[in-house]
Order: C-alpha cells, then sequence, then structure tokens
C-alpha cells in the first residue's frame, strides 16, 4: 500500500516537472535559510550553557540610585567578594575577574595578550576544558598562570607549554610566571574569552585598592547554592551595604536621592550567567533581552511559512486536476483516511526531498553564512541528540500541517462530483487569498524594514560624530614603553613626513579598534554640596587638534603651560551638568584635596558608541595617567602610504610589537556590528520572501490561466480585447497585494519605530519607505502574473475552445 | 435475490421547485441477472446506477441489498458494503493515468487488505484471462480505447464482485470494440456475475436479459 501511495506520488511529481521543481526549490531554499538562521538563533541561545555549574553561576552587580534615576553597573570595588563569600551563606564559591591586556615575554618572544586576572576559584566555577595540567587547582598559587591552547602555541611553538616560564610585565617591572595548565581553546558560544588567566592579586591596581571601596573596576563570579533563589540575595547582602557604603548612602541623602522602591539606595543583584550575553545596563537596571535571536528565529519561521504557502496553494490548486483519481479511488472502495494518508504522504516525499536538499544546501553555504552574518556558528552546537529530534518533529509537525491541509480538502471530496471533476469553489479560494495576502505581508514587512535598518544604518555612518574619522589613525600603545614616550618618539621620527599633520594619544579608543577592546572609565566628585559624575579621559597635547574637535570656549592643552597637568578641558555636556553660567570659572575635584579648574569647553563629540547619548567628559593632561592608543591625523591624499609610514615606525621604537592601527572610521564601523548584521539579516530575509513569494504567485497564475482557459477562449470570441483579459486576470491579484499592503504598513511602522526608540541619533520615519515596499511588492506582482496573463490573453480562442 | 428497490424517489431543489430526478422506482434484481437500463438523456439512467451502487443517496424510499437495509447504514457501512460486492465500470473507462495496467488492477486489492502474493497471483490470473499479459507495463495511454475499456473491465472485476454496474460502457468505442465488450458481459453472466449496464443502444441493450425503459426519472 505504501509503496504504491510512494509510487504514484513519485509519477505524480515527476508527471508535471516545472511544478514540482518551483515546489522543490521554493521548499528547499526555505530550509536551508531556516536552517542557517536557526542555527545562528540557537548558536546565540546556547552563550555560556556548556560550564557544568551554568545555572548556578550568576554575575555580581550593583544599583544605585543617583538623582537621573538608577544605574547599575557590574563594576565592584575589590573588598566586596571576600566580603560576600563571608557575609552570604548561600555563596559557594566566588571570584573577581578583570580583564586587561598585558606585555608577555618568552626568551625574545613578545606578545600582547588578552588577560584575565581573577581569583582561585574561578576555574571551579567556570569549567573550561583542561587539556593539559600539572596540578589539580588551576592558579594554585599566585605565581602559576593558565594559558589557552592558541597563546601556548604563539609561545612556545610545539613544545610542551606546562612548567615553562614566561615574564609579564607588571607595573613597569617583567615578573616570572609558570605555566601550570593549559586551557582547550575557548568555546566560540563563551562570553569569557581571554588569552591567559592570572591570580587577580597579581593585578597592577591590586595593592592599591584591595581595601578601596570607592573604586569598582573589576567584576565578580559567584556560584549559588543550588536551592538558594536569586531574588534573596539582595536582601542577603542588606547588611554589608549599610556597612560599608555609609558614606555614599550619607551623600546620596544629602543630594536629595530618592531611594527605590524597597527604600534602598543601592542594591546588590544577580544576574544569570545565561544572560550575561543578553544583558544592557543602559536603563539602570539589567535589560536582558533576547530580541535579535527571537528575531532571527522569527525570519526563519516567516520564510518557512512563506514557501508553506506556496506549497498548501499549489497543492490545492492542482489537486482539481486529480479530481477524477480521487473518485474512482473511492468507488473502488477507498476511505477518508485513505486518501488523506495517500495525499499527505505526497507531501511527506515532497518535503523529505527539500529538507535533504536544504540540509545540502545549508551546509554549503556555512562558510559563507558565517562570515555574512559574522557568526561563529557550526554544526557542532546543534549535534545533540534533543536538538536534531525537535528538528525533525518539528518538520514532521510542518508536514502534517501543510500537506494535511490539502489532503483533508481532498479526501472529503464527492465521490460522483469528483469524478466529472467538478470542484466546489466557495471556500477554497477564500484560503488562498487569505494565505497570499498573509505572504504578500510579510514580503512588503520585510522591504521596508530593509530600507529603514539601511537608512538608520546609512545615517549612523555617515553622522558627523564632531571628530575627524576619515584622516585619523588610532592604534593601541601594547608596547614596553611608556605611552607617553613613544608618542614623543613617533613625533620625532614622522616629522619630516609631509602627509603626517599630527600626532597625540589617550587613555582610550574612539570607537573599536583591531585589538577589539572596549571600556569606559566614570569617576564621580563632590560638586559644591552634590555628586557630579563624568567620564575620564587622560590625553596628550594636541588631541583636539589631532580630532579636530572643535572649541567652544578657553582654550586646550598646550605646551609651556606648567599648569596644565593640574587643569580639565569639559566637553559641552559636562559644562551644563556643573551648570556654572561661565564653566571657565568651575573646577573638577580629583583627589579630596586638588581641585582641578576647567581651562577649556570643547564642543560634544561620540566618544562613546552610538546608542548611548553624549555624557559627561573630562580630559586629563597629566604623565600619571598612562596612555593606551595613539592618534595620528594624515594627510587626505596617500593614506596607504601614510598608515605604512606610521607602522614602520611604530616598529622601530615598538619592534617586538605588532601595529594594530585602523582609521576611525573603520573603528565606528566596528561599533555597528550589531546593526550590520541585523541589516544583512532583514535585507537577506526580504530578499529570500521575495523569492519565494515569486515562485508561489508564477504557480497559482499558471493555474489560474489554465482554468479559465475557457473562459478566456468565450470572451475572445465574444469580442474581448488582450489588454481587457490581461487585465481581468491581474486584477485579483493586484486587490490581494493592496489589501496586504493595508495590512502590513501600520505593522511594518510599529516594528520600526520601536526599534528605532533604542537609537538617540536615528533617523525620521518617513511615509515612503513603506510606500516603495508596497510598490515593490506591486511590481512584483504585475511581472510575475502579467507575464503569463498577457500570453493567455494572446492565444488563439480556438485552441482554448478545443481543449474543453 | 440480490437487490431490491422499493418506491425509490430522488430530487433537488432548483429555484425553489423540486426537481425529481428519480421517481417512484421499484425493482427487483436476482443474482445471475443481467439488466439493461434505456432511456433518453437526463430520463435518470446514470443517477439509478449511482443509487444502486451506493455512490448516490436517495431521498424517499427503501433499498436492500443482500438483506440489509442500504438506506439505514452508516457511511462507512455502505461503502465496505459496495467494495465488497460491487465492480464498476465507466464510459470513460477512469483509468489512473499515472499507474500501469498490472498497477491499475491491484489497486482495488490494496483498499481490501490482500496479501502481497495474493494480490499479484489475482493480477497475474487477471491478466491471464482478459489476454492482456503483454499490455501489463503499459500506461492506459499507451493503449486504445477497447483495451482501456478492458482493463476497466478486469478492474471492476479483480475483487469477485457478485455485481457488475456498467456506465455506457461502449460509450466511447467503435462497433467492434464494442461487440468485443458486450460479448464479454455476456460471458461473465454466464459464469455467473450479474451485470446491470446503462446504454444507449438498442443493439447492446439487447445482450441484457431484461430491458428496463427510463423516462423523465420514472420506469416505464
Amino acid at each position: 500500500m505504501l509503496k504504491n501511495y510512494f509510487k504514484i506520488g513519485l509519477r505524480n511529481l515527476l508527471k508535471d516537472k516545472l511544478f514540482t521543481l518551483l515546489n522543490i526549490i521554493g521548499l528547499s531554499v526555505a530550509f536551508a535559510v531556516a536552517i542557517l538562521l536557526s542555527m545562528a538563533a540557537f548558536f546565540d541561545l546556547s552563550f555560556d550553557r556548556f560550564h557544568e555549574h551554568a545555572d548556578t553561576i550568576y554575575e555580581v552587580y550593583r544599583q544605585e540610585q543617583s538623582p537621573k534615576g538608577p544605574e547599575a553597573s557590574t563594576s565592584q570595588p575589590a573588598p566586596l567578594a571576600g566580603v560576600l563569600k563571608s557575609e552570604v551563606p548561600s555563596i559557594k564559591k566566588v571570584s573577581r575577574h578583570l580583564q586587561q591586556q598585558a606585555v608577555f615575554s618568552f626568551k625574545e618572544k613578545q606578545l600582547s595578550l588578552d588577560v584575565v586576572w581573577v581569583d582561585e576559584d574561578f576555574f571551579n566555577i567556570f569549567t573550561f576544558p583542561v587539556s593539559s595540567k600539572r596540578t589539580n587547582q588551576i592558579l594554585a598559587d599566585q605565581s602559576s598562570i593558565a594559558i589557552t591552547e592558541a597563546t601556548a602555541q604563539k609561545l612556545f611553538g610545539e613544545s610542551n607549554p606546562l612548567g615553562k616560564t614566561v615574564h609579564v610585565l607588571i607595573e613597569g617591572s617583567e615578573e616570572p610566571f609558570t605555566v601550570g595548565t593549559v586551557i582547550s581553546n575557548i568555546p566560540e558560544h563563551s562570553s569569557l574569552k581571554f588569552e591567559a588567566a592570572l591570580r587577580f592579586e597579581k593585578h597592577p591596581n591590586y595593592q592599591e585598592n584591595k581595601e578601596s571601596w570607592d573604586t569598582n573596576y573589576h567584576s565578580i563570579f559567584v556560584q549559588m547554592d543550588d536551592k538558594s533563589l536569586p531574588d534573596q540575595f539582595e536582601k542577603s547582602t542588606r547588611s554589608l551595604v549599610d556597612l560599608n557604603y555609609v558614606e555614599d548612602i550619607a551623600n546620596m541623602k544629602r543630594d536629595g536621592v530618592v531611594a527605590n522602591s524597597d527604600g534602598r539606595f543601592i542594591q546588590f543583584k544577580l544576574l544569570a550567567l545565561e544572560d550575561i550575553h543578553f544583558v544592557n545596563f543602559r536603563k539602570g537596571y539589567a535589560e536582558v533581552s533576547r530580541n535579535t535571536v527571537f528575531l532571527i528565529l522569527a525570519i526563519a519561521f516567516l520564510i518557512i511559512g512563506i514557501a508553506c504557502v506556496n506549497f498548501i496553494n499549489m497543492s490545492v490548486a492542482k489537486s482539481s486536476q486529480r479530481m477524477r483519481e480521487i473518485g474512482m479511488r473511492k468507488t473502488l472502495g477507498a476511505q477518508k483516511r485513505h486518501l488523506f494518508f495517500q495525499f499527505w504522504s505526497e507531501s511527506l516525499v515532497v518535503f523529505i526531498i527539500a529538507v535533504g536538499i536544504g540540509a545540502f544546501l545549508s551546509a554549503l553555504l556555512l562558510d559563507d553564512f558565517k562570515t555574512l552574518f559574522k557568526t561563529a556558528v557550526s554544526f557542532d552546537i546543534i549535534r545533540s541528540p534533543k536538538v536534531i529530534l525537535s528538528f525533525i518533529g518539528f518538520i514532521l509537525f510542518i508536514t502534517l500541517l501543510v500537506g494535511g491541509y490539502p489532503a483533508l480538502l481532498l479526501s472529503k471530496l464527492n465521490v460522483i462530483q469528483s469524478l466529472k471533476g467538478k470542484l466546489e469553489k466557495s471556500g477554497k479560494n477564500r484560503v488562498r487569498n487569505a494565505l497570499m495576502i498573509i505572504q504578500f505581508a510579510i514580503a512588503i514587512i520585510l522591504i521596508s524594514s530593509t530600507i529603514v535598518l539601511r537608512e538608520q544604518l546609512y545615517f549612523m555612518r555617515n553622522k558627523d560624530l564632531g571628530f575627524n574619522k576619515e584622516q585619523v589613525i588610532s592604534f593601541p600603545l601594547d608596547g614596553k614603553k611608556d605611552g607617553y614616550q613613544v608618542l614623543d618618539l613617533l613625533r620625532n621620527e614622522l616629522k619630516g613626513n609631509p602627509d603626517i599633520l599630527s600626532v597625540s594619544g589617550a587613555d582610550n579608543n574612539l570607537g573599536i579598534g583591531r585589538d577589539g577592546s572596549r571600556f569606559r572609565s566614570i569617576f564621580g566628585f563632590e560638586y559644591k554640596n552634590r555628586i557630579v559624575k563624568t567620564n575620564f579621559l587622560a590625553v596628550d597635547y594636541d588631541y583636539l587638534e589631532t580630532l579636530d574637535v572643535k572649541l567652544v570656549e578657553g582654550r586646550g592643552f598646550k605646551r609651556g603651560f606648567a599648569s596644565d597637568s593640574l587643569s580639565v578641558v569639559i566637553n559641552e555636556a559636562m559644562a551644563r551638568e556643573l551648570g556654572e553660567k561661565d564653566p571657565l570659572t568651575a573646577y573638577v575635584q580629583v583627589n579630596d584635596s586638588t581641585n582641578y579648574p576647567v581651562i577649556g569647553v570643547i564642543k560634544d563629540y561620540n566618544f562613546d558608541s552610538l546608542d548611548n547619548a553624549i555624557a559627561p567628559l573630562t580630559l586629563f593632561l597629566n604623565k600619571d595617567y598612562k596612555l593606551y592608543y595613539g592618534y595620528v591625523k594624515v594627510a587626505p591624499k596617500n593614506l596607504v602610504k601614510s598608515l605604512d609610514a606610521i607602522k614602520s615606525a611604530w616598529a622601530s621604537i615598538e619592534p617586538n610589537s605588532i601595529f594594530l592601527g585602523s582609521f576611525l572610521d573603520e573603528n565606528i564601523n566596528r561599533t555597528l556590528k550589531k546593526e550590520e548584521k541585523m541589516t544583512t539579516i532583514i535585507s537577506a530575509g526580504s530578499l529570500i520572501a521575495i523569492a519565494l513569494s515569486c515562485i508561489g504567485l508564477f504557480a497559482i497564475s499558471l493555474l489560474m490561466v489554465a482554468q479559465r482557459t475557457k473562459e478566456i477562449g468565450v470572451r475572445k470570441v465574444i469580442g474581448a480585447s488582450v489588454s481587457s483579459i490581461t487585465y481581468l486576470l491581474t486584477k485579483d491579484f493586484l486587490k490581494l497585494v493592496t489589501i496586504s499592503f493595508l495590512i502590513a504598513a501600520p505593522v511594518a511602522w510599529w516594528l520600526m519605530s520601536s526599534w528605532l526608540k533604542e537609537y538617540p541619533f536615528k533617523i525620521e520615519l518617513k511615509a515612503w519607505f513603506f510606500i516603495i515596499a508596497g510598490l515593490v511588492a506591486f511590481g512584483i506582482a504585475i511581472l510575475t502574473v502579467g507575464s503569463r496573463t498577457i500570453k493567455a490573453a494572446m492565444q488563439n480562442p480556438v485552441d482554448s475552445l478545443r481543449a474543453e | 435475490m440480490l437487490l431490491e428497490l422499493k418506491n425509490i424517489f430522488k430530487w433537488v431543489n432548483s429555484g425553489g421547485q423540486r426537481v425529481f430526478l428519480l421517481k417512484d422506482i421499484n425493482l427487483k434484481v436476482d443474482e445471475g441477472d443481467f439488466i439493461s437500463i434505456m432511456g433518453p438523456s437526463g430520463s435518470g439512467k446514470s443517477t439509478l446506477l449511482n443509487v444502486m451502487g451506493m455512490l448516490d443517496g436517495f431521498n424517499e424510499g427503501e433499498y436492500n441489498f443482500l438483506e440489509q437495509s442500504v438506506h439505514t447504514l452508516k457511511e462507512k457501512k455502505r461503502a465496505t458494503l459496495y467494495k465488497e460486492y460491487i465492480g464498476f465500470v465507466f464510459q470513460s473507462y477512469h483509468l489512473l493515468d499515472e499507474l500501469t495496467v498490472q498497477e491499475n488492477l491491484e489497486m482495488p486489492l490494496l483498499y481490501k487488505k490482500f496479501k502481497g502474493s495474493e494480490r499479484k497471483a489475482m493480477v497475474a490470473d487477471m491478466l491471464d484471462r482478459f489476454n492482456i499479459v503483454g499490455k501489463k507495463d503499459l500506461f492506459p495511454a499507451q493503449l486504445s480505447g477497447g483495451q482501456q475499456q478492458l482493463v476497466g473491465v478486469a478492474r471492476a472485476l479483480i475483487a469477485n464482485p457478485k455485481l457488475i454496474l456498467a456506465d455506457e460502457p461502449t460509450g466511447n468505442l467503435n462497433s467492434n470494440q464494442s461487440e468485443e465488450i458486450m460479448q464479454l458481459f455476456q460471458q461473465l453472466n454466464k459464469e455467473g456475475v450479474t451485470i446491470i449496464q446503462v446504454t444507449h443502444s438498442e443493439k447492446n441493450a439487447q445482450y441484457g436479459k431484461r430491458i428496463i425503459q427510463l423516462l423523465d426519472g420514472r420506469m416505464v
């Protein structure tokens, strides 16, 4: 029986090759895209779950009330970890965690590595796979380090890394460390990525800060009891907050800060490990949002949805050709369930073929997909039986639904009517029309989203950020020499070069450089009886000139003014924050004793990512603060030559360190990775949606024309013109597109405006975005349907009438 | 007695009026009968055949088939009944285009849960009996009309029905082919199969033992 079904199913498929091809192409493309997209989504969702204790690991974050509302941060003071461990009984293990570059040297080799400075329990909390070790406890003593396999390869080549001694540059002196553990390379789906791990106590800032509750500079991870509830953590930390933050709380009360709904000013809370990849503290609380992932999944579903709509419409439309068979089978004794099963199994054949081709395509396209969408996804992650089983279950479910509907329709037909080949027209077209409206609505939503996203991305890329991003190169100062010294050497080295306009430095980069690091440092002080917070930036001379940042009032730092190292330059946002009529009379307090007068005010520029509005910023020029990044402004001509000149100058000054310079506009583009990824996904999604809708529309118009051959013939005999017949046949489809536009446009508008809400710098939504999307859908419908209908309308009526 | 129709009425409502398709049909068919139903177009011949074949229902009256009252049976029971005892032959053959001759013959057996080996034997038997062994792997489109109808009859017969209902079996055939099919029917009738055929042709009607004339849904 089954064999018979498959046989007749296969022969039916082969009989109408164009149809089968359209169906299978549509479905397999949809499956391939859906597999890739959902893999990317599941990859994101699987972040950090590979640790053995993943569900009991949390990051500690602090929520503080401020005059502007709550603020949240994961940055903590050094003594907190120890106090937490002793005061909160439900904490099993705790570790501090600080990520910073450090210079490693082994024999002549010198490397700047991405280091985590952590406590002993770090590797008991996080179970990174270990590839070889000397002792069971990783980082058991302060002079041992753990490195990854890739680092071992870089430092020692093929020789056994265990027990080797490397030197790490700490506070200007080289300290020896012994390699105790080699960790397998860190999985791609880990939020914590590093090249080497050192004990926290070895961090250069540890000694001065180990008792200080004012300096927040590292994060804390805890592993809790299996039974403890994360909500109760806050309550159990109240007493330690009251004990250790007396002064801060008193200041807040004085500044008129309002306590939160719990009546607290400072609260410690827990953020689950699995949420870390998705968290955002911008609004003053831990906002966990997996929206991007769900968006990707939604697009995958939409694409499958479109393909399924095609399939349903095509099978229902085609079924008219199989009426006779259905009737005959019924007279020969087939029951409803026989017929249902038969037609369903035919759909199953198509689906199995399509899924097979789709899976093959997705494997083929995986590499391109990874580069296009900048994801590190691989088949390994989804190779677990659970995922595969749910995938198979999902496919079966879809097949049942999509193949089942036409099968049900067909199996219910009346015997005599179907023998005569008559199909009741009533409900069927309504379902088809509804499905096509949905299909077009999806396409219109995706097209208009593409337009909006592209506009926003273009806007952000080309926005005037308040500094010169085309002509400035930035690079990390990660060699052994002091930053100020390196910059002076560079100035000397590049002096004669007419293309080099100016050289400066700062302790932070603009955008994201090739070293991939990004941070923010904020400090607060008491100004006229209230707390003022500002971003901190240490700069070298010529910073404003190099970056073309405009001065509004006063002056910038100049050589020859000895007092400049005790003065500050602030931005307009900071001037507003200080609230002085003449900002040049204001000052910034650094220690409890010294006030630094403001000597200049600069125009606001986007020193932080475009997700944030421009915050207060204070610039310092003081050799006590280290510089981490150099900036060179070059002439607009010969950009590549200038970059090479800087590179070779760097090589002569820091021969052991690799030059990682890049233009600032590249750095800015790197910060827009999320938007870029989303734009690519949506654009690709809409392209595929359009293509699939075209296939479906084409097939439907093919069948519709075939069904109305007689009508066309009769109309022509009576005297209808080609154009009136084309219009007659196309009009129905255009009506559907119009309805879908009316449905889709407001939905797209709402979606896009809620997406744009997240951005302080954004484009205005304009009606033409949506109108264009509608016109595209309209044009596609006319092209696809029109070509078929014109052909049908031009046919000789004698032929079409004879066919009846 | 094989079947009995008592006061069968069938009508449709068209434009507020009741249009009768069958009016007060009374008919007894014994096993071994060969009945020809004749009448002009629209006189209800096919409808009557469909009612007897249980493919179509009726509005009034009683229908007993092998001592079972069909009008009281549920759809599913009725299906098993006609599946078991009735074979159909159609004017336009209604062979399945996608299946070969052999597979077309096998199909009714598939719905009756015969084993694979049994099915094969029955199909081979039938091919043999109708002398179409050489054509078993051809598709219907590759056969002449007469050959297609031969397959149609073979298919109707394969499950050993007690009754064959034929709706203008020779309507699409030329006179030679018609002759062959009618002789085949006669032969089958001699072997004990009950046959009811609808026909337009006086000549073919003569093959029947009994002729029923219909006019406007009434037996004349």
